[in-house]
């Protein structure tokens, strides 16, 4: 159990996170340089298509990366205090503790052969001094909480008896049980029917204001994020491409990436003949373009983007990884004449020229 | 589960019936008959008549089979199983003394295997690409790939004629022998060929379905929740992990009953597996039956124990 | 003549032309390989696979090659060269090959081997063919037609797979044959095909209602044509792997057989009838247990690993080890 640390600064800090994956076949740069911050009590999205880096950026901050990846660079910290630092002692007194973590598939994601209130009486006790009969109560407790029917008698049943509904209601309560500041949800709804995604949100945000709970939530699914976050975080092959405010992010995009995957979204108000898609594919982790990851498939490509783009700062914490000005319009040549990147870019050209 | 196991028992009853009409086929149709070994220059053949009736070969077949199955199934008789052509004592007799020293080669092998190869299994499978894994599982393949009755001759050879450590055949030394030690004694090579290539597999299979385990989600939730990574293995893992190596065992206790035939006749080990051979080669028709529905009893037992077990250990059957 | 600044431009648009044509096809593109080309490359990115393919060849071809070239140097008994060292001239000054030396009865060891390997891997490869041809047979109709006929036919399979096979295999050699090739064949193979049967109905029972079947025949692809295309590869891929490690298991059956003296006489050359000769001269001639010994130990490692290859190879959905 935690105190709350309800101090003024940010409850996450993740600063230049680098996460590779040294393959066989070459090495995979999973996460490259993601930097972000959640807030006591905010809830933020990272969004993104399958690979681009998100569940792996939510495994590196609970340090649960495994062979053959490591955390290369980078700084997570946690009330201030970096985990990357901290022995592997240590971080399991943080895990499940002051951060939890709840996973896409509740069907696999519960161990078989214990019953619910086992798994979840296992993760009180760990964390508290609390003995079996104390951490049983709580079980049953939080399985109420979460809108179990009949929690006393389902938390001496086993997962397989439960629905898939139920089971992620039963990770959500052994992850909030020793009251975390920080929940990480890596895609919890997607394995679940429509109506059920609903009640599992709708859960998820009773229980945020109960508890004053930060919530990193990771999807791929767009109106979940438009539902629950309060800023939102756009990933590509690796690296941030874009981030904001929620209004902001939907309503004023930045990054051609983030216009392609909300204009890609069917609209019940407008009637269209044909969907809008992002041409091409994510490129491969072990043949990636140089300079702008997204060249190859943005529709506002220019010469410049052969370069790396910089991260501008669009004002009111909104920031988007792109050559085109704050105000959406290709760059004139020399008239970014400040810092290394005007240098490279100048480089560039002249090479391209010659 | 008690309905379920009657319900397999009675199953398993054609099983038997078939595996009987099978082994009774098998000795109709091989050319010769019983009562051949019998014939001599000085026999007279009203002497064969008599005995052809007296095994009741000259009833029709069908008539030989129900009266032979209907007798074997009477157990509790001494004369249930016929009689050995060779001795004439009765087949039940002569199985039930020999039971005893299979039972002790077999289980001893058994308990060997268990013991070490679920540990060195989940040794592999937690320190995989380790220098141990590499060289248990190194040493599972080779030691799966030796025939065992190769590991018997080489053992035998090693350890009876180059060491001149242990005893060349037989249970017991023909001189002032017996004792418990000196038994174990005679034991060591036959039990180490049976167990050598025993551990190999066990410990493939130990160490594949921990590794199957440790990639599941709920291992990665557990370390989620803070928990040490001793109790993810030995909790988590290994309680799911073990669930199919519990049916691997009630499926390895028939070969306990066939006897190791091989590894007993190389070390002349006076058990089950040895008699069977004599039998078969001395055309001892009544003890070669007796020794299929032995045999295939033993499987059926042993699936039924494996199924049985592994409803106990997986929360998950109903039966 | 075009001016230098010309030159330039011009040179900028082709690299741009060359660049979009590259990425355009970077985007589109994706190499599609064929079944058989991924099942090859997985295959040959195995190392034990290969080796243990290449040892099989190797042990083949010492089996088909000696006994042409020595001919029967095999049976040749030389009682003057009891247990002799090897040497490659007889006194006679004849060239001979036995780089083994000879046995107690003057044999040549290396032809004998040869000889024995051969003899080995026929009954191995004919009893496998034996079992797959049984298992194919009753598997796919079983698999493929269902109901009471399959019901029927698996409860014949229990039957097999319940009784004692070692101890029936050494009844039925020894009651119907003693010594004969053929019936140690027979005997191998119409105990083993239960595995093979069971394979093989498993894969028709799930392959009827899998989906891309479905959509074949939703597509009006004939029946013949569903079978051959989509039914079978998948189908032959388990019978592939078993076949293979059947080969190894049914050598190491007739060498136990012919060990314990059931399978083929001691005048025969086959890996058991060797081990069963050697067996009694552990003292003076030991290594006339190791030949035949490592020739057995190296078909059945090269089995094995060419087994778990072509398994990993033709279904990698199997492999365990994903991290």
């Amino acid at each position: 159990m935690t105190a709350a640390n309800f101090g003024t600064g940010p409850l996450l800090e993740i600063k230049g996170l680098k996460t590779h994956f040294f393959t066989q076949d070459g090495t995979v740069k999973a996460v490259d340089d993601v930097s972000f911050q959640i807030a006591h009590g905010q809830t933020m999205g990272v969004v993104g298509e399958s690979g681009c880096g998100k569940s792996i950026t939510s495994l590196s901050v609970m340090r649960l990366i495994d062979r053959p990846g490591r955390i290369v660079d980078g700084q997570i910290l946690l009330n201030g205090v970096n985990l990357l630092t901290k022995s592997e002692d240590d971080m399991r007194d943080v895990r499940g503790d002051q951060m939890s973590m709840i996973f896409q598939e509740p069907m696999t994601s519960l161990n078989p052969v214990f019953t619910c209130g086992d798994q979840i009486s296992e993760a009180v006790q760990q964390h508290s001094s609390m003995g079996r009969r104390e951490a049983w109560d709580r079980a049953v407790e939080m399985l109420r909480l979460v809108g179990i029917p009949d929690a006393k008698r389902r938390a001496t049943e086993h997962p397989h008896e439960l629905s898939g509904g139920m089971r992620q209601r039963v990770m959500i309560a052994m992850a909030l049980s020793t009251d975390p500041d920080l929940l990480i949800a890596d895609e919890p709804t997607t394995a679940l029917d429509v109506t059920i995604q609903a009640q599992i949100l709708e859960l998820m945000r009773s229980l945020r204001e109960k508890n004053r709970m930060a919530i990193m939530l990771i999807t791929h699914d767009l109106g979940v994020v438009a539902e629950m976050a309060d800023e939102v975080v756009v990933m590509y092959a690796g690296k941030i491409v874009e981030r904001g405010d929620v209004k902001t992010i939907f309503g004023a995009p930045h990054h051609p990436y983030t216009k392609g995957l909300l204009r890609s979204i069917p609209r019940l108000d407008a009637r269209v003949d044909r969907l809008e898609v992002i041409k091409g594919t994510v490129p491969s982790p072990l043949n990636l373009p140089t300079g702008c990851l997204f060249k190859r498939r943005c529709p506002q490509r220019m010469r410049i983007c052969d370069v790396a783009p910089p991260v501008r700062d669009l004002g009111h914490e909104h920031v988007s990884r792109c050559w085109l000005t704050p105000a959406g319009e290709e760059p004139e040549v020399g008239a970014e004449t400040k810092g290394p990147e005007a240098e490279e870019a100048a480089e560039a050209l002249t090479v391209a020229a010659r | 589960m008690g309905s379920y196991i009657i319900r397999r028992t009675i199953q398993a009853i054609p099983i038997l019936f078939g595996v009987a009409i099978v082994s009774f086929a098998i000795v109709q149709l091989s050319p010769g008959s019983p009562i051949d070994r019998f014939r001599g220059a000085n026999v007279k053949p009203e002497t064969l008549a008599n005995l052809a009736r007296l095994y009741g070969l000259d009833q029709p077949i069908p008539q030989q089979f129900v009266s032979w199955i209907t007798t074997f199934l009477q157990v509790w008789r001494r004369e249930a199983w016929g009689f050995s052509l060779s001795d004439g004592r009765p087949v039940r007799d002569v199985i039930f003394s020999r039971m005893p020293a299979t039972l002790l080669l077999g289980g001893v092998a058994l308990a060997l295997t268990i013991v070490v190869a679920v540990p060195i299994g989940i040794l592999a499978a937690v320190k995989q690409y380790s220098w141990a894994d590499k060289i248990i599982t190194t040493f599972a393949t080779v030691g799966y790939s030796i025939p065992s009755f190769l590991l018997g001759i080489y053992l035998l050879y090693l350890g009876g004629v180059v060491l001149h450590a242990f005893p060349l055949f037989g249970m017991r030394s023909l001189v002032g022998g017996g004792s418990p030690l000196d038994i174990a004694h005679h034991m060591v090579l036959p039990v180490l060929s049976l167990a050598i290539q025993q551990i190999a597999g066990w410990s493939r299979y130990v160490r594949a379905k921990m590794l199957e385990v440790l990639n599941q989600d709920y291992v990665r939730t557990a370390k989620a929740k803070g928990l040490s990574s001793n109790r993810v293995t030995y909790k988590h893992a290994l309680r799911n992990a073990l669930i199919p190596v519990i049916t691997l065992f009630g499926l390895t206790l028939p070969g306990l009953l066939s006897g190791a035939v091989i590894t007993e006749t190389i070390f002349s080990w006076p058990g089950l597996g040895q008699l069977g051979v004599i039998a078969v080669a001395q055309r001892d028709y009544p003890l070669v039956l007796a020794f299929v529905m032995l045999g295939g009893f033993g499987v059926v037992a042993g699936n039924l124990l494996a199924d049985v077990l592994y409803g106990v250990a997986d929360p998950r059957i109903k039966y | 003549m075009v001016s230098q600044a010309d030159s330039t431009a011009l040179e900028i648009e082709r690299r741009r032309r060359e660049e979009a044509e590259a990425e355009s096809e970077e985007i589109d593109r994706t190499p599609v390989r064929s079944y058989w080309q991924l099942v090859r490359r997985r295959f040959l990115g195995h190392r034990l696979a290969v080796f243990g393919a290449i040892a099989l060849v190797v042990l083949a071809l010492y089996g088909i090659v000696v006994p042409i070239v020595t001919g029967d140097a095999w049976t040749l008994t030389h009682l003057f060269l009891p247990d002799a060292p090897p040497q490659l001239f007889d006194k006679d000054g004849n060239f001979t090959f036995a780089i083994l030396g000879y046995n107690e009865t003057g044999q040549d060891l290396f032809a004998r081997l040869g000889k024995a390997t051969q003899t080995s891997l026929e009954i191995g490869l004919a009893a496998v063919l034996i079992i797959v041809t049984i298992g194919i047979f009753i598997g796919s109709i079983a698999g493929y037609v269902g109901g009471w006929l399959d019901n029927v036919m698996m409860r014949f399979v229990d039957v097999m797979l319940s009784l004692p096979a070692l101890f029936v295999i050494l009844m039925i050699t020894a009651f119907f044959g003693g010594g004969n090739v053929w019936v140690v064949i027979l005997a191998i193979g119409i105990t083993g095909w239960t595995t093979a049967a069971r394979l093989v109905r498993a894969e028709f029972l799930s392959l009827r209602e899998v989906d891309y079947v479905q959509a074949a025949r939703a597509l009006g692809a004939s029946p013949r044509r569903i079978i051959i295309r989509h039914m079978l590869p998948p189908a032959l891929a388990p019978i592939v792997v078993a076949a293979t490690l059947g080969i190894a298991d049914s050598v190491v059956v007739e060498s136990a057989l012919s060990f314990l003296g059931f399978g083929l006489g001691s005048q025969e050359a086959s890996l058991g009838t060797m081990l069963e000769n050697a067996q009694n001269y552990f003292f003076s001639g030991p290594l006339k247990v190791v030949y035949p010994g490592v020739v057995l130990i190296l078909i059945v490692l090269s089995a094995s690993f060419l087994g778990d290859g072509l398994r990993d190879a033709l279904d990698p959905r199997q492999r365990i080890e994903t991290k």
